[in-house]
């Protein structure tokens, strides 16, 4: 009787499922497969192919896959290697309260590697992956220019508060806010373009709009005072640097994979407006998949002396967590990153603090996300490569989004109010 | 004004094309862009950043890339690294006589293939001739006995070395590589074996007798130079070739692609003696980061250690030319070359040549050819990985091709009756 287990079958998505099968004839070679239909019906699937020990079992936390998506012990292999169907699409949940995303485990008592399947599954299971826990509240903010959606943990707090910043992409991102809501922390996801009456496109970073959110943040009755943290990535994480430099109220920022320079667009704060360098196009490199690889722009930038458009990361009061995925081929997220660091040394600042991952791409998102490797990027005309080696790439995620929290938790939770 | 010039503009697809820009400002940055459209409609695109120099010029031949899908000097690099615009696409002509690939090759300014802008500064444009037979060449529908397949003659009156070219993959006839090697001077016999006219819809049995006949026929016709014929061929087809060498004394010099020296899928018949295909893992393939599937690893346990399965390539009379991929991910090339060459090492034999090629994937073909690093194979897998760097594997096509027709050369043509 074949049986498969996964537990827990609801849960946040970032917290792991422990995956076991029984009642396999002994030896056998089975294919587990795990899909899920995205909110637009895309799918996205990966497969692993096990052998059961002679008691005709397999546990995803001991036992290797011999091939497939992954090889060897990964017991959430299953979960980070899913990969789209269609080529160039990003994994991404849009409504994070309502509904969670669910994947179908499906058991075959055979090695399957093509698509469909010409047999059906032995047994199946259903997970549940949710980016809200029980308790969170989600508020949509229109207050004065701020565009968002503020999470806030269940309880009377008050909570530390953090700004969510996502990149180019656009629009509102909520889904990494609901998580860290989850987990304690009152989280405003910041929209700044492409969303309701926000400007189309991003034509300049407007630093008073950011200051205009952290103000309202600090003043909301259940965030703690008196500084709030930043959590950003890749374009958002220029910003959330730009916002450590300039802000007070500013005490904490995680910057993943980006620039510590003005780039693109100019910044602007009060009577300051930073110039920015422009990435040099003709060094992309066009990867066997005709996706894009950007890095080499950026790179470009770094042997030029861009002084003014260096962001004056010597002048943060607050600290900084700068996390680089040494794979990423977007921007050279290292080189940058060492540049910031290199600079708050040479003023005699101890404020920062540079985690690098090696083999980890440009998206390094909360645990067992699947590795988006390349996707379609709206301002551009051809798909944009994010680089990532899956293995190293999923073990970053699971470290980073624990560092993340400690560093938050070390210099946002006031002693008195331990969490 | 900015002028785009190519020479020459009509060619075989293995001659080289010399590509220059002129009237360009003092450094200033441009990008060429090449694309194609087969013969289905499939589209392939390709650019180049370059700076033109203080004369405003750019000379493909000396000026190295800045970006793109290559970088550095390379003056074919436009044609070698086109990719499809619909992922898993693989570019192959399938009329090879009536009308050549026409490549499209533009000048515009460098933000445009990322930005898509619709207006560019630059305008000027050319278009290319890739041809698959020379003037002259004949095409004859073969369709004998059991064969299936085209010969491709030689222009002339002369006599030419005979080749059969054996292709793998999703069966069918494949006949670019037989017009461009008859083009070359050698009488070809592009012949199918499966999934064509109305040979087996899917491949049972690998019969050696076929191929015995196609031999046979190949040294009939009047054009043909004898006593010996050639196989040309790669993965399933050198698979194929192996087996012909083995078993047939009149191939005389055999070029296998990146083949296994073991039996795969079907059992090779011949006259009532039949080898069984060699246990493998299914389980033991991969997918990347882009979910392409490497199939390398499945001969793991048996076909990559175990001697009990090889071909008794020792039997062979004729001469092997090994072509070894590095980088190929469908199958463990350059391990089974290896073998093969060891098994004829211990029985002394000297019969044979290695070309290893690091950074070169499976599907090495002529040179110029784009990489084609990943496809889908009908009724096997949606999107097989081939493998490959694309600047080795450019580099071990040009190579390779050169290599192959001069060993076909030196042991198909005698020194008596040397032709060409």
């Amino acid at each position: 009787m074949f049986q498969l287990t996964a537990t827990p079958s609801s849960a946040l998505a970032d917290e792991p499922v422990a995956i076991r099968a029984t009642g396999l004839p002994p030896s056998k070679v089975v294919t587990l497969q795990a899909s899920l239909k995205d909110e637009k019906g895309n799918l996205f699937q990966s497969r692993a192919f096990y052998r059961a020990n002679k008691a005709g079992e397999i546990d995803l936390e001991q036992d290797p896959a011999l091939g497939g998506d992954y090889v060897g012990v990964h017991s959430m292999g299953l979960f980070w290697s899913m990969k789209p169907t269609v080529a160039f699409q990003r994994l991404l949940k849009r409504d994070v309260m309502n509904s969670p995303f669910c994947i179908t485990l499906d058991l075959y008592d055979s090695v399957c590697f093509k698509d469909s399947a010409t047999v059906p599954p032995r047994v199946s299971q259903m997970v549940q992956r949710w980016f809200s826990g029980p308790g969170v509240q989600r508020k949509q903010i229109r207050e004065g220019r701020v565009r968002g959606a503020l999470f806030l943990p269940p309880g009377e707090g008050p909570f530390p508060g953090i700004i969510d910043l996502f990149g180019n992409i656009g629009g509102l991102v909520e889904f990494r806010a609901s998580l860290l809501a989850s987990s304690g922390f009152a989280v405003l996801a910041l929209a700044y373009f492409a969303y309701e009456d926000l400007p189309e496109k991003l034509l300049e970073v407007d630093l008073e709009y950011f200051e205009e959110a952290a103000s309202f943040l600090l003043s909301h009755p259940k965030i703690q005072r008196p500084g709030i943290g930043v959590i950003s990535v890749s374009k958002g994480a220029e910003i959330g640097l730009a916002m450590a430099c300039y802000l007070k109220q500013v005490v904490a920022t995680v910057c993943i994979n980006g620039c510590n320079m003005v780039v693109e667009v100019p910044l602007r704060y009060r009577d300051l407006v930073v110039p920015p360098i422009l990435p040099a196009l003709e060094y992309s490199q066009v990867h066997m998949s005709g996706a894009v690889s950007l890095q080499r722009c950026f790179g470009e930038l770094l042997n030029k002396s861009n002084h003014q458009s260096v962001l004056p990361v010597e002048k943060a009061e607050g600290k900084i967590l700068f996390i680089v995925g040494e794979n990423d081929e977007c921007i050279h997220s290292r080189a940058f990153a060492e540049r910031a660091m290199d600079q708050l040394r040479s003023h005699g600042r101890s404020t920062g603090r540079m985690l690098a991952y090696p083999g980890a791409g440009h998206l390094i998102e909360p645990p067992y996300a699947p590795l988006c490797f390349w996707s379609w990027q709206h301002k551009l005309a051809c798909p944009v490569v994010w680089g990532g080696d899956p293995v190293a790439h999923a073990s970053t995620q699971e470290h980073v989004w624990g560092e993340i929290q400690k560093f938050f938790r070390q210099h946002l939770v006031k002693t008195t109010n331990k969490l | 004004m900015a002028q785009l010039t190519a020479a020459p503009l009509s060619a075989l697809v293995d001659e080289p094309v010399h590509i220059r820009a002129t009237g360009l400002t003092p450094s200033q940055l441009v990008c060429l862009r090449a694309s194609l459209s087969d013969e289905k409609g499939n589209l392939f695109y390709s650019q180049a950043y370059y700076k033109a120099s203080d004369t405003g010029e750019v000379d493909l031949e000396k000026d190295p890339s800045l970006g793109g899908d290559f970088v550095g000097v390379h003056p074919m690099g436009l044609f070698w690294s086109l990719k499809p615009e619909t992922p898993l696409k693989r570019l192959m002509k399938r009329d090879v006589m009536n009308s050549p690939f026409q490549i499209q090759l533009k000048l515009c300014d460098p933000d445009v293939p990322i930005t898509n802008r619709d207006s560019s500064t630059l305008t000027a444009s050319l278009t290319l001739e890739r041809w698959y037979v020379a003037p002259g060449v004949t095409r004859i529908e073969v369709k004998e006995g059991r064969l299936r397949g085209a010969l491709f003659l030689p222009p002339g009156d002369n006599h030419f070395p005979g080749v059969i070219d054996l292709f793998g993959s999703g069966g069918g006839l494949i006949e670019f590589r037989a017009g461009l090697l008859a083009s070359r001077g050698f009488a070809t016999l592009a012949l199918a074996y499966w999934g064509y006219d109305d040979l087996p819809r899917q491949l049972r049995e690998v019969d050696i007798e076929y191929f015995e006949e196609a031999v046979n026929f190949l040294l009939r016709h009047p054009k043909v130079l004898g006593p010996g014929v050639g196989i040309l061929s790669i993965c399933k087809g050198a698979e194929i070739g192996l087996s012909m060498a083995i078993n047939l004394k009149q191939i005389s010099a055999t070029v296998l692609i990146n083949g296994p020296n073991f039996v795969i899928s079907n059992p090779h018949v011949y006259r009532g003696e039949v080898s069984q295909p060699t246990p493998y893992s299914i389980e033991l393939i991969s997918s990347n980061a882009l979910g392409f599937v490497a199939f390398h690893r499945v001969y793991e346990q048996t076909g990559d250690v175990d001697s009990q399965y090889f071909f008794p390539i020792e039997k062979a009379q004729g001469h092997f030319l090994f072509i070894v991929g590095e980088e190929d991910k469908n199958i463990n090339s350059k391990c089974y070359a290896q073998q093969a060459i060891e098994q004829l090492r211990r029985n002394g034999k000297e019969n044979w040549t290695l070309l290893s090629y690091p950074g070169a994937g499976h599907l090495i073909e002529p040179p110029y050819s784009p990489l084609c690093y990943a496809s889908r194979i009908p009724y096997v897998h949606p999107n097989i990985l081939w493998g490959g760097d694309v600047i080795p594997h450019a580099a071990a096509q040009e190579h390779s091709w050169k290599e192959i027709q001069k060993f076909l050369r030196e042991h198909l043509i005698s020194t008596r009756t040397s032709q060409l």
